[in-house]
């Protein structure tokens, strides 16, 4: 725990809705005493401790890998766990809930619609041909796995779509996250469900939203690229459409 | 009872207008850029076609100082164009892995910057030699 005699205290600016009582969020202030080594994460555990026990937020890990404590710090979105109040100090700090969210109480967002999203792009290895177990191990080369690696470090903390202005203006838009997920098990050389993925992806609401502002992958805390995972899926997406002309189970 | 009452905050409305988003909408309005040039071009080519007087009225525009500025601008949002394309393309393409690593993303866009810079430079002397020779 930080000291509490920390003779330094820097104002958090937290936008507080609790849906029983608010018509609308409004922002409350707090002052914190800090540390040079206190995180975002941090400070608000310690207004829960001992300003406001009523304040919600998710969290777990306290170290960018469990992507529960993403946030706007200051308009961005951050994981509040790696931000630290020394880089944001001695100015006010705003905190609010993920933009492009709806938001369930305080800092807190609602996050059904995304991991529906997730399961349904088929979030696993769909082998080309099943083998049993006598035949052995799916085999991949360090170079195969290269390709899709990046992909496979994301930790769903949303700050991805927090940051895409085509989520917030079409909710139904797959959007970065998921994006990068299909993209981590479509180019995984022991795949074979490329083509049920790009049925999922056609259209408006699939990869089509996107118009390649980029910004998703500049606030990804895990140097995920998820622009590039959408990016590359549009021309796929683009051969799919061209190509199910020619084949002709599809033709209706 | 449930007490759970989603609330939805609006989108900003001029979210474009603003840091990070306004590289993002600069470079998109200089693709117009690129398209008022093919318009001119366009022109030239209609002028051309409805004859003599016509194409010479249409020289003496691209003669004037208003047309120089125009083109100074065009240009200025075509290179600038160029550049952030470029910036943007290893977004849109496969990873490159060379040797089982893989390739940067700025070694990407620089070698593409050099090959596009590189061959319209070669476009623009082949254009003079040929005017030379011809």
């Amino acid at each position: 725990m930080p000291e509490m005699t920390a003779p330094k205290t820097i104002e958090l600016r937290v936008l507080r809705y609790c849906p029983s009582r608010d018509s609308a969020p409004a922002f409350g202030s707090f002052q914190v005493p800090y540390t040079d080594d206190m995180s975002v994460l941090q400070a608000l555990q310690q207004i829960k401790a001992t300003l406001d026990g009523s304040l919600a937020f998710r969290w777990s890990c306290r170290m960018a890998v469990c992507g529960s404590c993403g946030m706007m710090i200051n308009g961005e979105p951050r994981l509040a766990c790696n931000t630290f109040l020394r880089d944001l100090a001695p100015d006010a700090v705003t905190i609010e809930p993920l933009q492009n969210f709806p938001i369930e109480r305080d800092l807190v967002v609602t996050v059904g619609d995304f991991v529906k999203k997730i399961e349904s792009i088929y979030p696993y290895v769909m082998p080309k041909a099943p083998k049993t177990i006598e035949q052995g191990t799916y085999l991949q080369t360090p170079a195969e796995m290269e390709a899709y690696a990046s992909f496979a470090d994301c930790i769903n903390c949303m700050l991805c779509y927090a940051a895409c202005p085509q989520f917030g203006a079409n909710p139904d838009f797959i959007g970065p996250g998921a994006m990068a997920l299909l993209q981590r098990y479509s180019s995984d050389s022991r795949d074979g469900g490329q083509q049920a993925r790009l049925d999922r992806i056609r259209g408006e609401d699939g990869v089509w939203s996107c118009t390649a502002v980029g910004i998703c992958s500049e606030v990804c805390p895990k140097q995920v690229d998820p622009a590039n995972a959408v990016n590359q899926n549009k021309s796929k997406s683009a051969l799919d459409f061209f190509l199910s002309r020619l084949r002709k189970e599809t033709v209706s | 009872m449930s007490e759970s009452r989603p609330y939805l905050r609006a989108q900003p409305r001029h979210w474009w207008a603003h840091s990070p988003y306004r590289a993002y909408t600069i470079r998109e309005l200089s693709g117009v850029a690129l398209a008022l040039y093919a318009a001119i071009l366009l022109a030239g080519l209609a002028s051309l076609a409805r004859g003599p007087a016509a194409f010479e009225t249409y020289r003496q525009f691209l003669a004037s100082p208003l047309s120089l500025l125009i083109h100074l601008l065009l240009l200025a949002a075509a290179v600038w164009h160029m550049w952030t394309w470029f910036q943007i393309l290893p977004k849109t393409m496969p990873k490159l892995v060379w040797r089982g690593r893989l390739i940067r993303q700025d070694v990407m866009s620089l070698t593409a910057t050099v090959v596009a810079v590189v061959c319209s430079l070669l476009l623009l002397s082949l254009f003079i030699l040929v005017g030379a020779y011809l």
